[in-house]
């Protein structure tokens, strides 16, 4: 097959790899990573992440990256495209076409997420919440926002609404303006801010000291140890692993059909190891160092122990959209800080957001020769029309309901897909020699039979243990209100459909690639 | 904050800077 050179390219090597470490910093990062830590073991639970990052996230970082760069190769920028290429089956493009699924259902509700730290972000300028003053308030708060309940703080849902519209705008603009115009210019204005902005805030929380001499225990030290102190004793239960290894899955966001696209556009001679490990460590930069560090500490510093674990338990949401806020409240330049934050999650959001367009967008670019004009009005029209439901039945369990199937379950499928295509359908010889071409750091050997078997068999060990945990209770609806059955079903009905409508489109594409040959 | 704690953090973070700082001079050195 002749190679095809004629698709846009990353202006250079750092842009690439600032803009695949926006796709991997998301909001997980800051608030998922130390509640999941806190409430697994501690710093025991760094042995178990470490490892899985090894074995698991490293690696399919890398065989992402190749991937990518080889369907670049011939013009493909979506994962059905570079399926068919490694595999010359027609299953193979309907395979790939999860790594377009996957993505595009991910954004019908990531972009409504990041608005509300955008428009957080604004009402901590504004000072909105300043006087909404215990957790259960602003929790009210946030349940008003979000048009869940009506309340005494929001009675409709247009402040959400809008920033809504603004963040799905803006998302789209950037894509719009392409690969090199767009997403990278902004990786190289958004990521340097938000490290920056992350030690700010990690600055600031470390100074926290004793906030309240009354409560001498309730300090900053404190709050380090309680994310750091290991308890060993617990790493000999399996929950512990399972949850390390979905959180380096998570946080890495590999699997979305994001890292394949965007090395699609990668140069011949750009490398693939190297990208791929600067991406894992910038992750793991603002996961471990600044995540670790912001909402926990500060959080045990002014509430203490007990009730951050009560924060905790309840998740990632009441941590950085009630706890949080309340802090503000309380120390000087609040109004600052408060948005600072917001705005850090905003950018991690966003970088994100893009990432998962993306996908899409080369579908209909490289698959069906659209203009990207053409394109990205298309794209944001579907995301307009598809991300109400997400909106107005968010208290029915929509949003859950397609996070389950599609942000977790069928992105480890997807990986275990992608990991088998790679190392036993296409060769582990073939792909290893895709990773370490042109390479400007020496891979050791150990991660070819690391690929090869043990990837694999890890992915396997998670989807089974998830597949006995927890997908009989969601299958049979355990714990949702009958009034809510039939929204959960409307969401899988949509995922159904979609499913359906990117195999048809992907059918098309392939038809059309082969007139083309 | 336990001694075991500091370790632990200590290591990790420092790992991560090490490999970061070591991905970005190779980055940075090859140009783009």
């Amino acid at each position: 097959m002749p190679a095809i050179n004629k698709r846009e390219k990353w202006a250079s090597k750092i842009g690439l790899i600032l803009a695949l470490a926006g796709n991997a910093i998301g909001l997980g990062n800051f608030l998922r990573f130390p509640v999941q830590a806190a409430e697994n073991g501690g710093g025991a639970f760094m042995i178990p992440y470490f490892v899985a990052l090894i074995i698991m996230g490293i690696p399919l970082m890398w065989a992402e990256c190749a991937i990518g760069r080889m369907g670049g190769r011939y013009g493909q920028g979506h994962t059905a495209g570079m399926f068919e290429l490694m595999w010359r089956h027609p299953c193979s493009k309907y395979l790939g076409m999860l790594g377009i699924f996957i993505p595009f259902t991910i954004a019908l509700y990531y972009i409504y997420i990041t608005s509300w730290t955008l428009a957080y972000g604004y009402f901590s300028l504004t000072g909105d919440y300043f006087g909404v003053a215990t957790r259960e308030t602003m929790g009210a708060y946030l349940r008003g926002f979000q048009g869940v309940e009506s309340n005494q703080y929001f009675s409709s849902i247009s402040p959400s609404y809008l920033a809504y519209l603004t963040t799905l705008g803006m998302s789209l603009y950037i894509v719009y303006h392409g690969i090199s115009g767009g997403i990278e210019r902004l990786g190289k204005i958004a990521m340097p801010l938000l490290f920056l902005i992350g030690v700010a805030l990690a600055v600031r929380v470390l100074t926290f000291g004793t906030p309240d001499p009354n409560y001498p225990e309730n300090n900053v030290l404190n709050g380090l140890g309680f994310v750091w102190n290991p308890q060993p004793e617990r790493l000999t239960n399996p929950t512990i692993w399972l949850a390390a290894a979905g959180q380096i899955f998570f946080t890495l966001s590999v699997a979305t059909g994001a890292v394949p696209t965007y090395t699609s556009y990668m140069r011949e001679e750009d490398d693939v190891a190297l990208t791929g490990l600067s991406t894992a460590g910038l992750n793991e930069l603002a996961e471990v160092v600044l995540g670790g560090t912001i909402a926990i500490t500060a959080a045990v510093a002014f509430f203490g122990l007990a009730e951050t674990e009560e924060i905790a338990r309840r998740g990632a949401f009441d941590l950085g959209f009630q706890a949080l806020p309340m802090i503000f409240q309380k120390i000087p330049l609040g109004h600052l800080f408060g948005a600072l934050w917001f705005l850090l999650l905003f950018f991690a959001g966003v970088t994100s957001v893009v990432a998962l367009t993306q996908p899409v967008m080369a579908l209909f670019q490289d698959g069906f020769g659209w203009s990207r004009g053409k394109t990205t009005c298309v794209v944001l029209a579907a995301l307009f029309l598809l991300t109400q439901p997400v909106i107005f039945f968010l208290k029915h369990g929509f949003l859950d309901e397609l996070d389950f199937w599609v942000g977790s379950f069928a992105l480890v499928f997807f990986a275990l897909i992608e990991t088998i295509q790679f190392a036993w359908v296409f060769g582990m010889e073939r792909g290893w020699n895709e990773i370490t071409r042109g390479a400007a750091i020496s891979v050791p050997r150990p991660f070819y039979y690391v690929i090869k078997y043990v990837t694999p068999l890890f992915l396997l060990f998670i989807l089974a243990a998830w597949a006995v945990q927890d997908v009989p209770n969601k299958i049979f609806m355990v714990g949702v209100k009958p009034e809510d059955a039939p929204y959960v079903w409307g969401a899988r009905g949509m995922m159904i459909a979609l499913l359906l409508v990117f195999g048809f489109l992907v059918k098309i594409a392939s038809g059309k690639k082969g007139e083309r040959s | 904050m336990t001694i075991e704690g500091w370790i632990l953090l200590v290591l990790s973070w420092s790992s991560i800077i090490a490999v970061v700082a070591y991905c970005m001079a190779k980055v940075l050195k090859r140009k783009g």
